[in-house]
Parts: structure tokens; sequence; C-alpha cells
């Protein structure tokens, strides 16, 4: 099938099957994966530890081979290599050569990413500057903490100013301040015209960051579209906050209504359908109850991605 | 950017890691010590004391190059996908086989180092003591070098797809095969049975021939060598090396980095 002009990263079918052990017996860690990450977009893949980001990563890095289906970059398979001088990928909890200094293996990535020897040592600079470790520049990487290792990491997935940057979990090691800065590097990315593909399962980074997800539950995509279309799909509910409802009366919303029912102190929240609010209020007004609030609930990404991960475990069970 | 350029950025890097390593100093300084020693020993001979002087400093060039040679070369491979920096540098416009000949370049120019250091010092100590010094010596140690480029390709083969412990148990059982396999090929010869005669014939052409490199002797001896001692050994030797590279590269191709 033909890339289309913004199409970026497509993934189809893609099974992977992996022996644990010495054994004969496979396991299938992917079943049959497909989407698709768009030109300019900051694409958040989501699921719980084990669902399959690391393993799909590594397909699309050439680190691992898919045991069927194809995946392509910037219309290239992932198994060539020349591509590869416009993708930038940070893995999981980055590892080093600890005895070079913070300069020597951006120079040494550089050099490998085909920069010019004119340009090399100018960009290097830039990129410590960047990612604030210009002080460290000259510390054996043995020496560099979590944190640090993680701006490198950040640093050498950008030294040759690649189209798409791939980044594994790239919030990981990171203090509060250091998310922030890491949060604010991808949304400059964007700016800067480049697709960033992010490995996540912490939600709030996906919702401040991502204009896209793909939602990975045991080996299998549950959901692929926008952010905001996730948090506002479902049928509209709202919550009603009375006090002095009537016990008979709460009860009566339980069954005609199918109303959630939480207690609040002496008031009741009352979780209903959009559409049947007036009823709602009606009949508690009616049974001399007060209307303390009437709020929309809107559906969290949370809520969302752990109604996908029980989804995704009933059917495993199946 | 050429693949030559990408290998040798590798090479380079892989030299760099054994500049900075404090392990291969301390080897070295034993090897060279142990070359010193030799001057002790040939004085406890009355006749050829020079000999002796310099079979113990061949005798220890080659050991404490292969020794070294396989103390780096199990783990060149293996260490690189165990702390997944591997997955960094793959996930550069690097082929795998750049990658894994970058690695056995970088090796071998570290051991070929270290090796004409110690050959510095034998020629050194072979001057101070009045040694005889000829052109047989430079076949023989070059020679060597040759010898030291099979196991550091040896070495590679395993550790691209083993543990170090086990490749340094094949790497160093295969270089003491090696060595034996002559001997071994001339006993299987004189036997009755045809079977045994074919086994060791084709045990001898599937393992290095390694007694093929060693002219230590005839140079301590200061006899003179024929061409074809010097460049028949040189070409069994690169293609040796060039067919073990091929299979490690095959190995390394295939390999999922879970």
């Amino acid at each position: 099938m033909e890339r289309t002009p913004t199409e970026i990263v497509r993934v189809e079918n893609i099974v992977k099957d992996i022996r644990p052990g010495f054994g004969l017996r496979k396991k299938r860690v992917l079943h049959g994966i497909s989407f698709s990450v768009h030109q300019n977009e900051i694409f958040g893949f989501v699921g719980p530890n084990g669902a399959g980001k690391t393993t799909t990563l590594k397909v699309l890095m050439g680190l691992i081979r898919a045991t069927a289906g194809r995946a392509t970059i910037l219309g290239h398979s992932v198994h060539e290599t020349a591509f590869r001088r416009q993708i930038g990928f940070l893995p999981e909890s980055p590892y080093f050569y600890g005895y070079l200094t913070g300069r020597e293996i951006l120079s040494f990535y550089a050099k490998l990413s085909g920069v010019g020897r004119a340009v090399r040592s100018e960009r290097v600079e830039q990129l410590l500057e960047w990612v604030g470790l210009s002080d460290a520049a000259t510390s054996r990487l043995h020496t560099y903490s979590k944190g640090m290792l993680q701006r490198l990491g950040i640093a050498q997935a950008l030294v040759h100013d690649p189209e798409v940057v791939f980044l594994d979990e790239p919030m990981s090691g990171l203090d509060p301040i250091g998310r922030v800065e890491v949060r604010d590097l991808i949304l400059r990315l964007r700016a800067e015209g480049k697709t960033v593909f992010m490995n996540t399962h912490i939600l709030h980074d996906v919702e401040m960051v991502c204009d896209r997800v793909a939602i990975i539950v045991g080996g299998r995509i549950r959901y692929e579209g926008g952010v905001g279309e996730m948090v506002a799909g479902g049928e509209a509910q709202v919550d009603v906050v009375f006090a002095s409802l009537p016990a008979e009366t709460a009860l009566s919303f339980e069954e005609r209504f199918a109303a959630q029912l939480r207690g609040v102190g002496d008031r009741v929240e009352a979780r209903v359908a959009e559409k049947v609010l007036n009823d709602v209020l009606r009949d508690g007004l009616g049974a001399g109850a007060e209307v303390v609030s009437v709020s929309p609930h809107r559906v969290s990404l949370e809520t969302f991605f752990l109604s996908a991960v029980e989804r995704g475990g009933e059917e495993g069970k199946r | 950017m050429t693949s030559a350029v990408r290998i040798w950025a590798i090479a380079m890097n892989t030299l760099r890691e054994a500049v900075r390593n404090r392990l291969l100093y301390t080897l070295l300084f034993f090897a060279i010590f142990m070359i010193g020693a030799g001057v002790m020993l040939s004085s406890l001979s009355y006749a050829e004391s020079e000999r002796i002087l310099q079979d113990f400093g061949f005798a220890a060039i080659r050991f404490f190059s292969v020794a070294i040679a396989i103390f780096v070369g199990v783990t060149l491979i293996h260490r690189e996908v165990d702390r997944r920096t591997v997955y960094t540098i793959l996930s550069k416009p690097l082929s795998r086989a750049e990658f894994l000949l970058g690695k056995y370049v970088g090796l071998l120019v570290t051991i070929w180092m270290q090796m004409a250091i110690m050959v510095v010092a034998f020629i050194a100590i072979s001057t101070m003591t009045g040694a005889l010094l000829g052109s047989s010596h430079a076949v023989a140690f070059t020679l060597i070098a040759v010898e030291l480029a099979i196991v550091v390709a040896v070495a590679c083969l395993f550790s691209a797809f083993t543990t170090p412990l086990l490749a340094s148990f094949f790497t160093g059982g295969i270089w003491a095969v090696g060595h034996l396999t002559r001997d071994l090929r001339d006993i299987g010869a004189a036997s009755p049975s045809e079977a045994i005669q074919q086994a060791t014939a084709l045990f001898h052409r599937l393992m290095p021939d390694l007694e093929s490199f060693n002219y230590a002797t005839e140079a301590a001896h200061g006899l003179v060598l024929a061409p074809s001692d010097f460049w028949l050994p040189i070409v069994y030797g690169s293609g040796y090396v060039a067919i073990l590279l091929l299979l490690a590269i095959g190995i390394f191709e295939r390999r999922d980095f879970l």
C-alpha cells in the first residue's frame, strides 16, 4: 500500500513471536498491530508495562525482526540503514560507553550519523547546551547520574538534526524540572516541523503533549486516534449533587435512570446520562431535595486507558 | 559518508576503550617483564643462551598477545549487547556488518599495537645481549600477527552469539587445537584405519592450522626462510579470517536484541 504524503511511520499487521528460554515453544508478544504516524505530530504510544511498546519500537529501529507484517519509516523498510540519517532514537534508560566524555560520545554519534566535520563540533556544543550538560561535557559518562544520561540520550537522538524522533519513555529518570524541560523540548521539536513518536505509560504527559495516540494492551492495539476525541468519546454524563435527598428517591434513580450514586457527607452525588437530567432534577426537587450543583462529567484519559486495559485483559482470558 | 569511514569510526572507538582500560597495561607490563626474564633463564644455559632467550621471548609474545586477544575479544560484541550500547549505535545509519567489522578492526589494531611494544622490548633485549636478529625475525613476527588476526576473528565469532565464558573456552580451545591439528593429521595418516585418516585430515582442514604461522624456532636459529614461507600463510590466514568474519556477520545479522 502506498503511503500518503503525510504518513511518516506505517505499521501493518506486525506480528512478533519470541522464544522465552531455550524451549521450542513460542510466545506471541505482538498480535498483528497496525497504526500510522503523521507528519509533524507528536504521537503517543501508550500502554501498561509488558504491553509491547518497546518491542514495537525495536521493530521500527531494526533491532528485532518482525515475524510477519511490514513497517516503514519515511517510505523506507525498517531494515534499510541509509534512511536512518533522518531518524533519531532514544532507548529506554539509555546506556553509553562509560570511558567516554559527554562531548566525545556526542561527537562519535554525530560522526556515525554523517554529520560533516565542519559543523560537527558546533552541533555537539549546541546540543550539550540544549540539554544542560555543557558543564559536564568533559566528565566521563560513568560519573553521570541517571537524569544526566537521559538528557545525553536525548542529545544523541537529535545530534544529526533528524526529521523523525523516536523516544522510549523520555521522562524516565528525570526530576520534575527535567520533565518539564523535556516536555518543552518535545513541543519545540514539533514547532520545528519534526515528527515525534513517544512511548510512554505516563498519561499526564500524553495529555500535555500528544496530538494522537495508540493504546496497546497485551500486544494488540485498542485505540488509535486523537487525544481530544478519546476523552470526549462515549455518552455524555452529568454529575448532580443533591442535599436532603430522601433515600427512597435516590434508590429510584438507580433503578429508573441507571444512576451511579455516591454519598458525600449529607449530600448525594448522582452520575446520570445527560439525556435524563431533566427527569432527575424534576423528581429530586419534587421529593423535597435541594440541588447543590450540576456539572458535566468528562471521561478522563486515565479512565479511558483503564477501561482499554480491562477490555484487553478480558479478551486475553477468552 | 562511506562504509570504510563508519567502520573506522567504530574501530577507533574500540581502540580508545582499550587504551583507557588499565587492566591491559598490567598485562602488557607483565608480558614485557616475562620477555626480560628470558635473560635470567638463558644465563642458566652454557650453550645457545641467545637462542633460549629468543625462544622464550617469542613464546611470551605469542602467549600474552593471544591471552589479551581472547580476554578482550570474547566480550567484544557480547558486552555491547549486554550493556545495550548497541541500541543507540545500530539506530544510526550503520549496518550490523559495518559495526562488527569496526569492532574487529579496532581490537586487531589494539592487539597489534600491544604486540609491537612487546617486539620492541624483544629487539632491545636481543640487541643488549648480542643475540642474532635477521629477516627471519621479521617474518616470524608478521606471522604471529596473522595468527592473532585469526584468534581475534574466532573470539569475535563466538562473542556474536554466546557468553564471554563460553566464548573464551571455545576460542582458547580452538587456539590450542590449532597448534596441534597438524600433528594430529600426521598421527592419523599413520593409522591403518582409513576412517581415522580421513577424519583427522578433515579436522585439519576445518581447524585453523596455526603451526603454519610458527617460525619462531627458525628465526631463533637464524635460518633463512623461503618467500613462500611468508606469503602462503598470509594468504591462508586472510582467507580463514574472511570466512570467520562472514560467519560472524551472518549470525549477528539474524540476532534479535530483545
